[in-house]
This record gives C-alpha cells, sequence and structure tokens, in this order.
C-alpha cells in the first residue's frame, strides 16, 4: 500500500468524521423540531481495490454510506390514529363545553325553575281566581317561559354556528395541508431517484399526515416510488401522488331527513364523486364537530321543540274549553302551532290575552268568578306524562335533555382523557426512537471530534514518513 | 430506554398541567362550596337535584295553598257556628212560646222581632268573606250567597286547591249543603239547575228537561220521602207561626231546629276534618322538605373536610413535581465538558 493511499485514508476518515459532526450538529439544532426524527450517518469501509497477489489487505478508509433518519413507520402510523381521536375528542369536548354552559341549570335561573314558576302561578291562580294582580304575573311568567325557549334556541344555534365557522376555516387548512404533502411527495420521488436522502422532508410529511389525521379518518400507503398517497375514508382519494384534492364548503337547504339544521355549512371536496361529503366525514375535528352539529345539538333542539309544542297544545287544549271573564269561551292561551317545527322558537302569548289578562281564563262555568278547575287543570299539566309516549312529565323531559348533555360531556371527557394517555404514551415511545438526546448527541460529538483529530493525525504521519523516505537521498 | 431531554421536559409539563387541572377542580369546589357545578360532573344527579328544586318550588306554592285553605275553612267554621248559635237562640225562643202558659200575644210579637233579628243575623254569617270573596257561594264568589229574602243565590261549585303533589281539597263549602238538611229535595237546589239549564240553553246545548219544582202552600216542596229544611225558611217560618199566634206552627218548628242543629254540627266536623288533613299535609310536606334538603345537601354540596383536605395532598405533590423538575432540567453532558 502507497503512503498517499494511507494519506487518503486519513482524508476519508476526516471526511466521515466532519459529515458525521455536521450531523449531529444538524440533531442538536432540532432537537425541538416538531415532528423531527435524529439522523445518524452509515459509515462503511471502504473495500480495498488492490490487485491479485497482495497478501495482506487493508481497505481504503470510510465511506458515507447513508444518512438516515432513526424512525418507527408503525409508531408513526399509530400517532396518526392517536392524533385522530384525540382530536375528534378534543374538539367536540370544546363544542359540548359550550352546549352544558347554555344548559346550565345549576346556578341560578333556568328554564326548569321558569317552568315551575309558569304552573305555580296557575296554581295561585286557582286559589284567587278573580285576583287581577295574580293574572298579571300569569302574563309575566308566561312571557319568561317563551323567552327562555327561545333564549335556549337562539344559544344551541350558536353553537352550530360557531361550529360552521370552526368547520370552514379547517378546510381551508386541510387544503393547505394537502398542498404541502403533494409537493413534498414529488420533492421526494425526485430525491429518491439521485438515491439522495431526503430525511427531513420526510419528516415534515409525517408531520403533514399526522395534522391531516386529526381533521377526519385518512389512510395512507405509499406508492411505491416515495409518495404517499391519503384516502380520505370512505370517501376517496385526497392526495394522490403530486396531486391534491380541494375541500370546500357551502351553505345549504336544510335536510331534516339528515337531522341537517337549516342553512348549515356542508363539505364539497373533489375527492369524490359525489361532491357533497358532509356525513361521510368520520373521525377527527371534523367528524366530532359535525356529529356534535348534526346530532347532539339537532337532537336537543328537537326535544326543546317538542317540549314548547307540547306546553302550548296542552294548555291551549284546556284553556279554550273554559271561559273567560266575560263568558267567551275558545280563546286560545298560546298562539296555535301547527308543527312542532321550531316550536321553541315560535312559541308565544296569544294577543288575546297579551292585550287583556280578563281573556284568562279560569273556570267552565258561565258567570263563575270563583271556578277555578280550568287553572286546575292547567297547573296539574306539570305531572300528566305527556311526552315521550306518555312517559315522561315535563319535568322529566326538560331534566333529561340536561342530564343528557351531561352524559354526553361526561363520557366525551373520559374518551378526552384517555386518548390524551394514549397520545403522551405514543409521543413518549416515538422520542424513544427518534427523539434528539442531547447528552447522546454530546457524545457523539466527542467520539466523532477524537475521530477526525486522530485521521487528521494520520496524514500527519503518513506526510512524516514521506519526508523521512524523501530525506534518506539525502 | 432511551430516554431524550424532551422526554423529560414534556413528562414534567404533563405532571404540572395534570396537577394545576386537579387544583382548579378542586378550587372550583372550595369556591362554590359544591361538587355539582355543571350537569357532566354528575349527569344522573343534576337530573336529581333539579328534580327537589321543582319539588321544593311547588311545595312552597303547595304551603301557601294550605294556608290560604285553612284560613277558608276556619272562617267558614266561625260562620257555621254562629249559624248554630242563632238556631239554638230560636229554638230556645220556640220552646219559650210554645205552651199558651207563657205565650201571649205581647211576648210573641216583642220575640218575633228577635226571630227577625236572628234571620239577620244568620244571613250575614252566610255571607261572610274573606278579603272580597264570599265564602259560601261556591263558585259565585263575588256577590252574596244569600239575599235578604235568605233565597241560596250561589251554586254548588268547590273550589279544589293542590295542598300536596296531586292532593285536593275543597276550600269551600257551598251554602246550599250547609243551609239545608237535604240539599236536593231544596228549592235552592231545583233554582239552580233551572239556571243552568238555561245557561246550557244561552250556549246553544240541548239539555237534559229539568222538572220545575212542585211547591207546597208554604213554599216548601212538596216530596215523599225525607223533607228538606232550610235555615232561614224555617226563621221564617218561626216568626210567622209567633206573629199569627200559630202555637203549633211554633212547635213543629222545634223539632225541624234539631234538625238544622244537627246539619250544621255536621258541616262544622266536615270542616274540622278538613282543616286536620291539611295540617296533616303540611306537616307531610314539611318533613318532606327536610328529606329533599337533605338529599340535596348530599348530592350538591361539597364535603369541605375532604376537598381542603384534598387540596393540601394536590399542593403537596405539586411542589412535590415542581422541585423534582428543577432537578431533572438541570445537568446534561455539556455541563460536566472542561
Amino acid at each position: 500500500m502507497g503512503i498517499p493511499n494511507i494519506m487518503h485514508t486519513g482524508r476519508s476518515g476526516m471526511t466521515a468524521s466532519r459529515t458525521a459532526i455536521a450531523t449531529t450538529g444538524h440533531n442538536i439544532a432540532n432537537a425541538n423540531t416538531e415532528g423531527y426524527s435524529r439522523q445518524r450517518v452509515e459509515l462503511e469501509a471502504n473495500i480495498t481495490t488492490d490487485g491479485p497477489g497482495e497478501k495482506n489487505t487493508i481497505g481504503q478508509g470510510v465511506k458515507v454510506n447513508n444518512i438516515s433518519r432513526v424512525n418507527d413507520e408503525y409508531i408513526e402510523k399509530e400517532l396518526q390514529n392517536g392524533t385522530r381521536d384525540h382530536a375528534h375528542f378534543e374538539e367536540k369536548d370544546i363544542a359540548l363545553q359550550q352546549l352544558e354552559e347554555v344548559f346550565n341549570e345549576l346556578d341560578g335561573d333556568g328554564l326548569n325553575r321558569i317552568m315551575s314558576r309558569f304552573f305555580n302561578e296557575f296554581r295561585k291562580l286557582s286559589n284567587d281566581p278573580d285576583n287581577e294582580a295574580i293574572r298579571q304575573s300569569i302574563r309575566e311568567a308566561t312571557h319568561a317561559l317563551t323567552n327562555d325557549f327561545r333564549r335556549l334556541r337562539k344559544e344551541v344555534e350558536q353553537v352550530q354556528a360557531h361550529i360552521d365557522s370552526r368547520i370552514a376555516a379547517y378546510s381551508t387548512e386541510i387544503n393547505a395541508i394537502t398542498d404541502e404533502v403533494a409537493d413534498l411527495n414529488q420533492r421526494i420521488r425526485a430525491m429518491e431517484v439521485r438515491k439522495a436522502s431526503p430525511n427531513d422532508l420526510k419528516d415534515r410529511r409525517d408531520l403533514l399526515l399526522r395534522r391531516l389525521a386529526s381533521y377526519m379518518a385518512i389512510s395512507t400507503h405509499k406508492d411505491g416510488k416515495g409518495g404517499i398517497n391519503v384516502d380520505i375514508k370512505g370517501v376517496g382519494p385526497l392526495v394522490t401522488g403530486n396531486i391534491a384534492q380541494k375541500f370546500e364548503v357551502a351553505r345549504t337547504q336544510a335536510k331534516p331527513e339528515k337531522g341537517q339544521p337549516e342553512n348549515s355549512l356542508e363539505l364539497r371536496t373533489s375527492a369524490s364523486a359525489n361532491s357533497v361529503v358532509t356525513h361521510s366525514i368520520k373521525g377527527g375535528k371534523l367528524g366530532g364537530l359535525i356529529a356534535v352539529r348534526d346530532q347532539t345539538l339537532n337532537t336537543v333542539l328537537d326535544r326543546l321543540d317538542d317540549l314548547a309544542y307540547s306546553i302550548t297544545k296542552n294548555v291551549n287544549h284546556i284553556h279554550m274549553q273554559a271561559v273567560n271573564r266575560e263568558g267567551m269561551k275558545g280563546i286560545p292561551f298560546f298562539d296555535d302551532l301547527a308543527t312542532k317545527e321550531r316550536a321553541s322558537a315560535y312559541m308565544k302569548l296569544s294577543d288575546a290575552v297579551a292585550m287583556n289578562t280578563n281573556n284568562i281564563a279560569t273556570g267552565f262555568d258561565l258567570n263563575a268568578p270563583g271556578d277555578n278547575r280550568a287553572s286546575i287543570a292547567i297547573s296539574q299539566l306539570q305531572y300528566d306524562r305527556l311526552l315521550n309516549d306518555g312517559q315522561a312529565t315535563m319535568d322529566d323531559w326538560f331534566n333529561s335533555i340536561v342530564s343528557d348533555i351531561g352524559i354526553v360531556r361526561n363520557r366525551n371527557r373520559a374518551s378526552l382523557a384517555q386518548t390524551k394517555n394514549v397520545m403522551t404514551h405514543l409521543q413518549k415511545m416515538r422520542d424513544q426512537v427518534s427523539g434528539v438526546s442531547l447528552d447522546e448527541e454530546t457524545a457523539n460529538l466527542l467520539q466523532y471530534q477524537h475521530a477526525f483529530d486522530a485521521s487528521a493525525k494520520v496524514i500527519q504521519v503518513s506526510e512524516e514518513i514521506l519526508d523521512s523516505i524523501l530525506s534518506i537521498k539525502n | 430506554m432511551r430516554v431524550t431531554q424532551n422526554t423529560n421536559f414534556n413528562t414534567i409539563r404533563d405532571t404540572i398541567q395534570t396537577s394545576r387541572g386537579r387544583m382548579e377542580e378542586l378550587q372550583n369546589k372550595a369556591a362554590t362550596l359544591k361538587k355539582l357545578n355543571r350537569p357532566s360532573d354528575n349527569p344522573v344527579d343534576t337530573a336529581k337535584v333539579l328534580e327537589i328544586r321543582t319539588d321544593k318550588v311547588n311545595n312552597e306554592q303547595y304551603f301557601r295553598n294550605a294556608k290560604l285553605a285553612e284560613a277558608f275553612l276556619n272562617n267558614s267554621d266561625h260562620a257555621v257556628d254562629e249559624l248554630v248559635e242563632v238556631i239554638n237562640r230560636a229554638k230556645e225562643i220556640a220552646i219559650n212560646q210554645s205552651s199558651g202558659a207563657s205565650s201571649t200575644d205581647e211576648t210573641r210579637l216583642g220575640v218575633a222581632e228577635e226571630v227577625a233579628q236572628l234571620f239577620q243575623r244568620a244571613v250575614s254569617a252566610a255571607n261572610t268573606r274573606i278579603g272580597d270573596r264570599y265564602l259560601f257561594g261556591g263558585y259565585q264568589t263575588d256577590q252574596p250567597p244569600v239575599n235578604v229574602e235568605g233565597r241560596y243565590q250561589g251554586d254548588a261549585g268547590e273550589m279544589m286547591v293542590e295542598i300536596g303533589k296531586d292532593v285536593f281539597l275543597s276550600m269551600n263549602l257551598p251554602g246550599i249543603y250547609v243551609f239545608n238538611t237535604n240539599p236536593e229535595k231544596s228549592v235552592d237546589y231545583q233554582n239552580l239547575q233551572q239556571k243552568e239549564m238555561l245557561e246550557a240553553k244561552a250556549q246553544g246545548q240541548e239539555p237534559e228537561e229539568v222538572p220545575p219544582p212542585k211547591l207546597n202552600a208554604d213554599g216548601s216542596l212538596s216530596h215523599t220521602g225525607q223533607e228538606n229544611i232550610n235555615v232561614f225558611q224555617e226563621l221564617k217560618n218561626l216568626r210567622i207561626g209567633l206573629l199569627t199566634g200559630d202555637l203549633d206552627g211554633v212547635r213543629n218548628t222545634l223539632e225541624r231546629f234539631d234538625k238544622l242543629h244537627a246539619t250544621l254540627v255536621a258541616s262544622r266536623s266536615r270542616i274540622g276534618s278538613r282543616v286536620s288533613g291539611l295540617l296533616g299535609s303540611i306537616n307531610a310536606m314539611e318533613r318532606h322538605n327536610l328529606t329533599n334538603a337533605e338529599l340535596n345537601s348530599v348530592l350538591e354540596d361539597a364535603d369541605m373536610a375532604e376537598v381542603l383536605g384534598n387540596i393540601a395532598r394536590e399542593e403537596t405533590v405539586f411542589k412535590s413535581v415542581l422541585s423534582s423538575s428543577t432537578r431533572l432540567v438541570q445537568p446534561t453532558l455539556i455541563d460536566f465538558l472542561g
């Protein structure tokens, strides 16, 4: 082996160490970069190319075979799923929290109390049917009742509107992400063709896919050429190679059969032949928001409507058979409602009663100011099992709305805590494999520095050898 | 196991967050003294608490109802008592004047005047009011139930009040049942039916025909079976007997006053039993309120000793998290390189 070869070996060692030091530096610099996987220099001994006859073959130094990232695909996939579930429950929790605030009857006056007051005013009236002050206060209690129904409906609708605005914002974010994934697919493919290692690009793509999974259930698969294709589960391809499909939202007509409220946002995507995919999206933030908006909130509104409708119908039924102070029959107490649809919004004291308290009818006999039977019958409605096919009283019905909301949120919170634990665990697992340990990197730094120094020494020694050889002549 | 600095920091962040979250919850409980602050804290208890609240509000109303009914019934009792006294006095007069020995035209004229006074007393007792509501008129609370002639103007309406969930009690005795020994045979009753028929006709309904009452010469109903005796009619009869010197007629009233007395006393005992039922249900309601309050407290109120204990414990946990964190984050290999 010639001396220049030894120098070459030394140089290859210096180059390799320098690369390793640079990589270590890169790792340290990215210690806190989200989604970063630590990188390793894969070194390989240069195999000798000496000709035949040589007995003691010595290699020709070292070469950097590859700079790889330390990454476990399985953990990445699990993280994707974990992120999807965690984001799903987290997002639902925000919406459910808003809903719970609307129905927090535990502090202060809520519909529960106002409803009791309404029926108790009729009990007062039955004690003293001719009393003008009580008649006035019935009118006030009724206004309070209808106002509170309207307030509840409006506040629930505001939660829906809030959800809509989030859905719109998310669809924009999804488009940005899928564009970037498509772009990364192309660049990674190009780099892999020239045998480069697109580690950072892959990290970035993994991170983006995780973010994408937080919006909805997706499935990913490699296309074999470095690209990753993304499908929305149950809908269709979202990213294919370097082509990304678009998401958009549009206001739509009500679809009661699908439980979709009026004027709500629909999701459309070019990813599916059937462009409207609102209810095909499952899981993730979008799936969570849509489920809350179209199921939980709509159910709550329907049940409020049922209650408002039942009160209106039943009070009117009795009131219209009774006679008012002037001996007239058939005066409605509430404005009649044709359907249950939006009853909580339309429920209203009839004009006749609103204008003149004499129109509050208390009894069934003519000219009998002490007749209180109608008032009693109305106050008794509070205990009649009029709702849920004769299973629930009005109080039961409303209380069950409140407790059901509590149950939904409670369950969701439990799932949230659980998915949070799963996420923490997965993060730790990923960190174990791919995270940058500063101690480790510092040690590596020293190791490579020593290697670098030693390689330099090799060159120095071989130079000295050369000098010695050259000095023989003298 | 590889543990990186980020793992450490994340763990520290997580434990601090968890601990702070628990402290926040405890703080909330301590500040409100309640363990139920949101429906999701315990949905089932929430429904129960709401139920209890409705119960409480309703019970307050039932309590007021019961008190009002009590006032009505007590006043009715006083009025009937007054009628009993009137009848007793009238009977005394009738006894005194029924034998020719103690009865002369002069004394009879004198006591006839007293009987007229008694009649007035009876009418005014029958027209007792609370506020501006007449007690004995049935649903006709806005006009005197008995007119100057002693004729009943009210109806048979019973004003029911709810004194407990689904417990109803009539707070009035319609005069027709108080002033007559056999109301269904009374003129007042017949008049009432006539009136109802007319009203039904006025409303365009076809009512059952009620035959007009057949009256005897003295104005009482002619019928077989138990005859009806009316307080006011009987006082009138006594007065007429005295004025005309009809001692037989005066004597006849004696037995009738006894029957009236029995009827009035029966009315009083009816009132009495209603009042005692009322008091019973008020007591039951108060017990119920107490049980409810207890249950509510169990469901809703935080156990302060427990909360404060938990806060103290959580504080210790939090401090140890912080102090262990400072130890954990300090040293790295770099610190030891020259």
